[in-house]
């Protein structure tokens, strides 16, 4: 078996199927673990099932690594990220690498990490249609600052993916929220009858009991109903017909450039599947953290890769005077990669002004990772310019 | 009880109308500077020059490919005459030459001189702010309290000294509140990051802007074997800036000694290396090369190398005499291994041009030369297609394509290295040799260091910005007259990142408990939060 065939093996089946057992163990044990994170107690059940889910990562992460150094040997030993393919399997080993490494084990967060395995799934799937060969790079990209701008670049986008990650799911639970304490409202003010049969109208009124949701003790008979109608109102509140079609919608915005560049099953599996992990969030509306968390954590991702993509656009512009003889051109890649960097700036301002946190502020950030997915796909497969090194025939 | 009437009395003050009112172009220029003064008109600015860049990359750009926007105009290419008489009425096809951008620039750089000039001031008024006392420590996020024998003043004493130690901003000591002690740390550190940050990201405006004024671009083609000299008259492309002289050419000459490349077997480029020899304005003579990504300065101007291709020496003489020997360069066409130029010979009358082509790799076939696609040179052939007639020097010419409008073709052969052949009895075509050219860059940016400081300081600026974060610490003593120990409440509050802040307080609170010597006992004097929903940092 060539390097080369050894690497395609790796990436699929052996990676995305150890990746797909340990989405699925990561999702089923949120569903049955509940820890109260106050007292730090362990959790009653699911742990089983993250410890499978986490050793099957790890696996995943190690054949995805097989992957890469097999495509470095097979490209004649330079680094594995020099077309479009392999930047997009760099970007999922490193979700899915931040998500076991920095969500569970420093930030305790275990149960976004299913989520960003799914995220990390759908960049390998992302990576396959735009498949090429491993081979030699062209003369121009070598250079000491590929390593730097283009790892820099993919490390800010990969930081980003997780960040979108999180705000979509910010979105998805703050909508469930508020309707759900909007629908109390109306019933409290509306009628005081059988409110005080209302099991989830005290959930919504105690902030509290909202931020914990979901880790109290299961010996608690009544807090289990409680959480369970609180759960089931979340999910309720949430059309899936909508979010599916609004998601496939959503991502035909950007998809259209794979039925450019491609054939239009292309275009139909983008949208269907980012549409189906929306499904899969909805599922598990009530399961997430809290709205709050996952605001801080989107915005906190974005306050991390936003200095680092700074960097990275600074160190082309480097790259560019010396080997194009300009540092700024205005080629269509430094442009988007320009817009990119103001859509990132723009959700940071709106995070900084009152009036905009919260729903504004997400909004912006789904439009900033618009841009980058832009930036990303319709300007590599669409646009001539000079940073033409997709790689595709 | 009644309430006092308080209401107006009818008709009290009857509304005065005006007419519409004219502002006076003082308020105009208050109302205008107020506008631009606002975060959100500089980043509405911004979002405007994204817009047009979005237009720009969208649409073909004259400055870069000419062809295309004229094929556009002409509707013969792209969406159509309408759209494109759309698209010219805005200035789509030189977005970044058109009026509405330099408005649209200088706007922003009015707003963000606007939004900075305040900021600064502010922040001269906050390094002497002092931070305040709180008068209820329970109401803050963090909570701690320590026990210890020490009397009231010393234990306040001992918090102050771990307070300064860690170069917190203390409030100075006042006679009111003796019993209390304000800290406060981060708030510069964070404003300050980000003015430096905005600051730089104006100075690389300003020097981007500034490059272009005084800067210099220009390209030049250099056969093996032959010097070229800077000089304003010896570029193929000049593009100065509007403040740029002819004086400020260096005047150092460039002679190409041997251009390598070399290609995998499938063609594809990996390795474009140029030897030159150099020969600085005060005479300094030295030999150097300039690769793909490796530029070479030359008396402060940058050559860079851009482009390559054959050039075929192309000898024309005429019953003996001879008017044409110089070495054509030709450009790669969009066929692999195909190269394309002309000559023009005016001397002859009528006119002669050779229309060329050439094929690197093109072994000798059944019917001639036929082309492998190869770039590398293995049995080159030279294609010409004779043209005579009117050359029609009278109009704008390309260096590497004929005006054949005024030209009829009398024949269509081809050469090899080293031949020659007689055209109609008195002309003699040879093809003695080929070489190589290369396009060099020479380019003068004066303003790129300035340019780079403000790259990193963009990045040290932004670092604190994000990361630094305001937070306050306050101390406070009572003494339990019952057990005659003195008790210390610490409080805490973070304006950002609280997570992190959470630690850092712990750890305030860990010196201090060491420092009067009161065991870590666990349970009380814990650290502990004072709410337990999820705190949301800004």
């Amino acid at each position: 078996m060539t390097a080369a065939e050894l690497s395609e093996t790796l990436f699929s089946p052996v990676t995305v199927v150890l990746y797909g057992l340990a989405m699925a163990a990561y999702l089923y044990a949120m569903a049955f673990t509940r820890v109260d994170r106050a007292e730090g107690d362990a959790a009653v059940a699911g742990v089983r099932g993250q410890r499978i889910a986490t050793t099957l990562a790890i696996a995943g992460l190690a054949t995805h690594l097989g992957h890469l150094v097999a495509r470095s040997v097979a490209s004649g030993g330079r680094v594995p990220w020099g077309n479009m393919f392999e930047y997009s399997s760099v970007m999922a080993f490193g979700v899915v690498l931040a998500g076991v490494v920095v969500f569970q084990w420093r930030l305790k967060r275990p149960e976004v990490v299913g989520f960003l395995i799914l995220g990390g799934l759908l960049t390998m799937g992302a990576a396959a249609l735009v498949w090429s060969e491993p081979g030699p790079l062209v003369a121009i990209l070598q250079s000491h600052w590929l390593k730097i701008h283009v790892f820099a670049i993919m490390a800010a986008a990969t930081i980003f993916t997780v960040a979108f990650i999180f705000n979509g799911l910010f979105l998805l639970r703050d909508t469930a929220e508020r309707r759900v304490a909007r629908a109390q409202e109306a019933k409290l003010t509306g009628s005081t009858v059988g409110a005080a049969y209302d099991a989830t109208a005290t959930e919504v009124a105690d902030p509290v009991t909202q931020a914990t949701e979901g880790r109290r003790n299961p010996d608690d008979l009544e807090a289990v109903d409680h959480d369970r109608l609180y759960g089931d109102a979340l999910r309720a509140a949430i059309n899936p017909l909508w979010l599916f079609l609004g998601t496939w919608v959503g991502t035909a915005t950007i998809a259209w450039t794979f039925w450019y560049a491609g054939d239009v099953n292309r275009f139909f599996t983008v949208n269907t599947a980012m549409a189906l992990a929306a499904l899969v969030a909805w599922r598990l509306v009530h399961r997430l953290p809290s709205a709050a968390t996952l605001d801080s954590l989107t915005y906190r991702t974005i306050s991390f890769g936003f200095p680092v993509w700074t960097f990275a656009v600074l160190a082309g512009a480097i790259w560019a005077e010396q080997s194009w003889g300009r540092y700024w051109g205005w080629d269509p890649k430094e442009t988007s990669a320009f817009l990119t960097w103001i859509g990132y700036a723009a959700y940071l301002h709106a995070r900084a002004t009152r009036g905009m946190r919260g729903r504004g502020a997400a909004w912006i950030g789904i439009g900033a990772f618009w841009i980058l997915m832009f930036t990303y796909f319709t300007v590599n497969l669409v646009v001539t310019g000079l940073h033409s090194y997709a790689g595709l025939q | 009880m009644s309430r006092p009437d308080s209401a107006p009395p009818p008709q009290a003050n009857p509304p005065v109308r005006h007419g519409p009112r004219v502002p006076g172009p003082v308020e105009t220029v208050v109302f205008a500077w107020r506008w631009l003064r606002r975060m959100r008109t500089a980043l509405y600015l911004l979002g405007v020059l994204g817009l047009l860049s979005i237009v720009a990359t969208l649409v073909p750009q004259r400055p870069n490919v000419p062809g295309t926007v004229a094929a556009w105009r002409a509707g013969t290419e792209g969406p159509g005459r309408f759209v494109s008489g759309l698209i010219d009425a805005i200035g789509g096809y030189d977005v970044y030459g058109s009026r509405l951008f330099l408005i649209v620039l200088v706007l922003l750089f009015t707003s963000l001189t606007a939004c900075l000039i305040p900021r600064y001031r502010a922040l001269w008024r906050l390094r002497r702010a002092v931070p305040p006392r709180s008068r209820d420590l329970s109401v803050h996020p963090e909570q701690a309290s320590i026990e210890t024998a020490a009397p009231p003043e010393e234990a306040l004493a001992v918090a102050q000294g771990v307070l300064t130690e860690d170069r917190w901003k203390l409030r100075p000591d006042d006679a009111d509140a003796p019993s209390q002690v304000a800290a406060e740390r981060g708030l510069l550190l964070r404003e300050g990051g980000s003015l430096l940050f905005h600051t730089s990201f104006y100075v690389l405006l300003v020097a981007i802007v500034a490059g272009q004024l005084i800067g210099f671009s220009g390209q030049v083609a250099i056969v093996e074997g032959e010097q070229w000299a800077d000089a304003p008259v010896g570029y193929w492309t000049y593009r100065p800036g509007r403040l740029w002289s002819e004086a400020d050419h260096r005047g150092f000459v460039l002679g190409l000694e041997r251009f390598e490349v070399e290609w995998t077997d499938d063609a594809q480029p990996i390795l474009f290396r140029s030897t030159v020899e150099v020969t600085e304005a005060d005479g300094t003579t030295s030999t150097e090369t300039v690769g793909s990504n490796d530029p070479l300065l030359v008396d402060g101007m940058k050559v860079l190398q851009l482009d390559w291709g054959y050039a075929a020496r192309v000898v024309v003489a005429a019953d003996g005499e001879i008017v044409h020997d110089a070495f054509v360069p030709m450009t790669a066409t969009e066929t692999a291994g195909l190269w394309h130029g002309a000559v023009k010979a005016p001397a002859l009358d009528p006119d002669l041009g050779l229309d060329l082509l050439f094929l690197a790799s093109a072994p000798e076939g059944l019917n001639g030369p036929e082309p492998t696609g190869a770039p590398w040179l293995e049995e080159p052939a030279l294609l010409f297609d004779v043209y005579r007639g009117d050359l029609r020097f009278d109009r704008v010419q390309n260096v590497n394509a004929l005006d054949t409008t005024a030209m009829e073709l009398v024949a269509q052969t081809y050469l090899r290295e080293n031949q020659a052949l007689e055209l109609d009895g008195s002309v003699r075509v040879a093809f003695p040799e080929i070489r190589r050219w290369v396009a060099f860059q020479i380019s003068d940016r004066p303003t790129a260091p300035v340019l780079l400081v403000a790259a990193g300081l963009i990045l040290l600026g932004l670092l604190p910005a994000l990361y630094a974060y305001r937070r306050r610490v306050w101390v406070a003593v009572t003494t339990d007259l019952e057990l005659g120990r003195t008790v210390v409440s610490l409080a805490g509050r973070s304006f950002q990142r609280p997570e992190a802040f959470s630690g850092e307080f712990a750890e305030i609170v860990e010196t201090l408990r060491q420092r009067l010597g009161t065991p870590s006992t666990g349970g009380e004097g814990e650290p502990r939060p004072a709410r337990e929903t999820e705190v949301v940092p800004r």
